[in-house]
């Protein structure tokens, strides 16, 4: 049964979708069977998977109208060894669509009911805002990654996202929590970066994962190849960071 | 006088170049051309939720002139949005069939057109010889949204070949809706 999971962070550019898809790769890297579902009506997550978002016959959108099942929408990632349910600017319009239709926030859990003996992760990269695509993906999930820059503000972002989760699984999701905390975009060298990282972990405990993805070129630079940096450059330090993130949320995977 | 409203333009697919009544229209003051982020490949969602946007940041009550696949729009966003009430009237001006076999292929998404009625006043203007209408597909549509059919005789798909110009009708039979 897959173990489905969200990756949000309610504050804009912290590395949400690098970390999507990066997880996405390095799970596949390591042998796990893994769809990549993209909320996000920007589509960075499929174009960053080297599928064209303007191309797709079939996206998440017709996914959360019914009109199509997962197993029939989600496309190869290229060689990266992972599938998508890809995102465009058609999703928008479920934001419109969904408000008066029955189950409105529980399309995409029921969608992947359907397939969860297909796949050992499902990782949804949520839109920054609170919507009902962002509902839709944490009432699905079992839990919530979190990519976080250590900077001072980035603790507010943290502070909404909390409180999102709280009422989610107070009201609609009680499997629904925070599984990990992960420090991405790190440089060691700032103080600043050093201090939050552990005001970090005196709040969050072990929900703070020991790997630390470093700021690297690399991963900025692959998406414009629609490639994960995992699948762009393996050898790069943030690459092999994500296969041990990877190889680190499977071996805890237990305890979460 | 003031106009006590906004236009809001909606074309079809591919657009409505110089020529259209559309293009004449949103010369015009009081009017919104609503400019779609993908003409050519027209996804119902993505339309859908541009016309959400533009209701919403346009003040004031809205009449919509709509044209082809501009009018499967209205029909759409009317059955889904929460700001219909902003509407006071709509022009649907040649639907185009998008249930026909043909267009079905090539507009995925639209079939099967919404045929809810329409939530405020709306007259349809249809031509006899609409290459992507049969008359009695626009007579359907008509009834089904509750507009009142204008049969515009043989005015093809009531476009720039049609050379309306202006079309001073047209705009009579919004405003007097």
């Amino acid at each position: 049964m897959a173990k489905i999971f969200c990756i949000a962070n309610q504050k804009g550019g912290v590395g949400k979708t690098t970390t999507t898809v990066n997880l996405a790769a390095a799970l596949a890297r390591i042998g796990q069977r893994v769809l990549l579902v993209d909320l996000d009506p920007q589509g960075n997550a499929t174009m960053g998977s080297g599928i064209d978002k303007r191309s797709m016959a079939l996206s998440v959108y017709d996914v959360l109208l019914e009109s199509a099942g997962v197993a029939e929408a989600a496309l190869p990632a290229g060689d990266a060894g992972y599938q998508v349910l890809g995102a465009n600017r058609e999703l928008a319009g479920a934001e419109v669509e969904l408000v008066d239709l029955p189950h409105r926030d529980q399309r995409l859990r029921q969608a992947l009911t359907a397939v969860e003996g297909s796949y050992d992760f499902v990782l949804i990269d949520c839109p920054p805002s609170l919507s009902m695509l962002t509902l839709n993906g944490l009432c699905a999930a079992h839990g919530v990654i979190v990519p976080m820059q250590c900077e001072y503000f980035a603790l507010e972002g943290l502070t909404d996202l909390v409180n999102t989760i709280r009422q989610v699984h107070a009201n609609l999701n009680k499997e629904l929590k925070i599984i990990a905390l992960l420090r991405v975009m790190f440089d060691p060298r700032v103080t600043l970066q050093q201090q939050v990282s552990e005001q970090l972990k005196a709040h969050f405990g072990s929900k703070v994962f020991d790997t630390v993805i470093p700021r690297n070129v690399r991963l900025a630079e692959a998406p414009s190849y629609g490639l994960p940096g995992v699948v762009f450059d393996a050898g790069a330090k943030g690459s092999q960071a994500y296969v041990e993130f990877a190889r680190e949320l499977v071996r805890r995977l237990p305890e979460l | 006088m003031a106009t006590p409203h906004t236009v809001l333009i909606l074309p079809g697919w591919q657009s409505s170049g110089p020529g259209h009544w559309q293009a004449h229209w949103a010369t015009l003051p009081g009017t919104v051309w609503v400019e779609q982020d993908d003409w050519q490949r027209p996804r119902r969602g993505d339309w859908l939720a541009r016309l959400d946007e533009v209701v919403i940041d346009t003040p004031g009550p809205l009449r919509l002139a709509a044209h082809s696949l501009g009018c499967l729009l209205v029909a759409a966003w009317a059955r889904h949005s929460r700001h219909t009430a902003r509407v006071q009237a709509a022009l649907l001006v040649a639907p185009g069939d998008a249930e026909d076999p043909v267009l079905r292929e090539r507009l995925p998404g639209w079939a099967p057109i919404e045929r809810q009625r329409l939530p405020f006043a709306s007259r349809l203007v249809a031509s006899r010889n609409d290459p992507f209408c049969r008359w009695p597909r626009a007579e359907q549509l008509a009834r089904d949204w509750g507009a009142e059919l204008i049969d515009l005789g043989e005015a093809g798909h009531i476009n720039a070949d049609s050379g309306l110009g202006d079309w001073p009708q047209g705009q009579a039979w919004l405003h007097t809706l």
